[in-house]
């Protein structure tokens, strides 16, 4: 596999008015899976079709393996892409579709049928190879899609939600599948999603845009735990927003000072950020604080929403056997279980 | 799953097609019926099919008019797919305006076109019968125009385009590997439309002083009316079976892939 290395320097790109990107950069390393993650028009898609060649950038430049290739048109830059929408081609078989990428390079017959099959296998689907695409589920289709973008042995991997039209099941057996096969085969792979746990689940990194600038890039666990905005913070997992009193660098919460991990103001109302599974809540009738409002049971966890007595709702993650005597109307005292929080401006 | 399918008897179906029948089908049985006729015996047999194939002119006029015809279908093709593509593509607002002028064909009348071609053309252009295809082109582009915009409307043709470019095809493989094997029965359907309107294009022929397979028919009528009628009847059968014999050797497999 000839995997390299991505960068896209100061790209900008507009649609009449509107900015899709504005001055981004983004750096993929060899063999990494980075995904691209947004709400809808921040423009992650328009990064993805820049590096694919099928949009051009207004500036900046697109290096794979520090070779400029801004100018190459999109079916010489050896990429293979999976699409949203299934984009087989309903007029070849599924082999004939996975080896039409090596049919462009000329690869001969009996070499591009070879490996069509390898990578049929490899998504589990050689016993369809004579099979034309309307024969095929959702997600056989897109299997079919991700075999023949990889068939190539394509420098990048390029996929734009590729799951987003398939069922719930299916879309867990075919993030892992992608991961899977992207881990044995080493290919540098940019995948754009606006599902988070798809994102956090199969990524190397994790990139949160918004308004066509990349808020943050950093790995799943960083991202969630140490939100650089509040854009991010919100944007990726729940999170509540607690309005409280920051002064000398702390916040009170619930009772309790903890550290607050914003510089600058050192006094004045914020909002303190804190992730359901941060908070406790525990059954009291002497020092409560807050009433239970519901108990959403989810299995090993349980979801508990409560209303503080200034009329907050907050929410809280817990696991199931330490919430049985929380119902609701129960009177509870929340607590904060971390010793520092994100605070943003009120 | 056609055997699966049961055709329930429909009343006011049947009568349609019954009428359509009566209205494509009768007149032709009567030419050929009265192209059979033998007058001097009263009966009928194949006298005037025999004279007509014996007739050395036959061939070379319908070889010339299927050669025009097919050169009109290249240039048909040549030009629309590529062009339709790219106003499909590109979402121009220019595209209702083509569509527009794409049937101006319709009422211009032919001869401002015989009028113009000898005005606009090149003299080394106006030399050669070749200049007949490039106006049969325009004549057909009402009915070939629309019958490609079906085709690609119908199928997903931003997508399919950017996966064939993404996987290395370039504009002209994507068009010729992709796009016309899956609007397959679009494309067949402006070959058989661009190909019978050549075929029996009479009136800009004349206006323009060449010969070619109606041009010829006239004439023979002249002098043997029985005769011309059994060469329309062969010009009607023979295109008729060049068609089926393409559709029949071009593989069947892109209409089953539509949904």
């Amino acid at each position: 596999m000839s995997s390299k290395s991505l960068k896209l320097q100061n790209i900008s790109k507009r649609f009449g008015n509107v900015i899709a990107l504005d001055n981004f950069n983004l750096e993929v390393g060899v063999g990494e899976l980075v995904a691209l993650l947004g709400p809808s028009g921040c423009g992650k898609t328009t990064a993805l079709r820049v590096v694919a060649g099928l949009e051009h950038q207004d500036g900046g430049t697109v290096l794979v393996a520090e070779e400029n290739i801004s100018d190459v048109p999109a079916h010489k830059r050896n990429m293979g892409m999976v699409f949203q929408a299934y984009s087989l081609f309903p007029n070849l078989t599924v082999e004939e579709n996975v080896a039409f990428g090596l049919q462009m390079r000329k690869v001969s017959k009996n070499v591009r049928l070879k490996k069509a099959h390898e990578l049929l296998d490899l998504v589990g689907l050689d016993s369809q190879s004579k099979r034309f695409t309307h024969q095929l589920s959702g997600g056989q289709q897109q299997r079919v899609a991700l075999a023949r973008a990889l068939a190539f042995e394509p420098e990048i991997l390029l996929l734009d939600e590729p799951l987003s039209a398939l069922d719930a099941q299916v879309r867990v057996n075919l993030r892992e599948e992608i991961r899977r096969l992207q881990l044995s085969l080493g290919t540098t792979t940019l995948f754009v999603t606006h599902d988070q746990e798809e994102a956090m689940a199969i990524s190397d990194r994790v990139g949160v845009m918004n308004n066509g600038v990349l808020e943050q890039i950093d790995t799943p666990d960083a991202l969630y735990n140490k939100p650089a905005s509040s854009f991010v913070a919100s944007f990726v997992g729940t999170m509540n927003r607690i309005p409280a009193h920051i002064s000398d660098g702390m916040v009170e919460i619930f009772g309790s000072k903890v550290t607050a991990l914003r510089r600058g103001d050192t006094s004045g109302k914020v909002h303190a950020l804190i992730r359901p599974e941060s908070i406790s809540v525990v059954a009291t009738t002497v020092r409560s604080n807050a009433k239970v409002l519901t108990r959403s049971f989810m299995g090993a966890s349980s979801n508990i929403i409560c209303q503080t007595e200034d009329g907050i709702i907050v929410q809280s993650l817990m696991t199931s056997a330490s919430t049985g005597d929380l119902h609701p109307g129960s009177e509870v005292q929340l607590q904060i279980l971390s010793n520092e929080v994100l605070v943003t401006n009120a | 799953m056609a055997k699966g399918i049961k055709v329930r008897f429909q009343p006011s179906l049947a009568i349609t097609l019954l009428i359509l029948g009566i209205f494509v089908f009768v007149p032709m049985i009567s030419a050929f019926e009265y192209s059979i006729r033998t007058p001097l015996t009263g009966g009928y047999g194949w006298t005037h099919y025999i004279w007509a194939i014996r007739e050395e002119d036959f061939l070379h006029y319908i070889l010339r008019s299927m050669w025009l015809a097919g050169v009109t279908v290249l240039i048909t093709l040549f030009v629309l797919v590529p062009t339709l593509t790219w106003l499909h593509l590109s979402n121009s607002k220019v595209r209702g305006l083509i569509d527009g002028l794409s049937l101006l064909p319709l009422v211009i009348p032919v001869v401002a076109f015989a009028v113009g071609a000898q005005i606009s053309f090149p003299e080394f252009v106006q030399n050669t019968v070749l200049e007949l295809p490039f106006l049969y082109f325009v004549l057909a582009l009402p009915y070939a125009y629309r019958s490609l915009d079906i085709g690609l409307n119908s199928i997903p043709l931003k997508t399919i385009t950017e996966a064939a470019r993404s996987a290395g095809a370039n504009w002209w493989r994507t068009i010729t590997a992709v796009i016309i094997p899956v609007i397959r029965g679009s494309v067949m359907a402006t070959i058989a439309l661009t190909f019978a309107l050549s075929l029996g294009e009479f009136t800009l022929t004349v206006l323009l002083h060449w010969d070619t397979f109606p041009t010829w028919v006239t004439f023979v009528a002249q002098d043997n009316i029985l005769g011309a009628i059994a060469i329309s009847m062969m010009s009607l059968i023979i295109p008729f079976l060049i068609l089926t014999v393409i559709t029949l050797f071009v593989p069947e497999r892109s209409i089953q892939g539509r949904k």
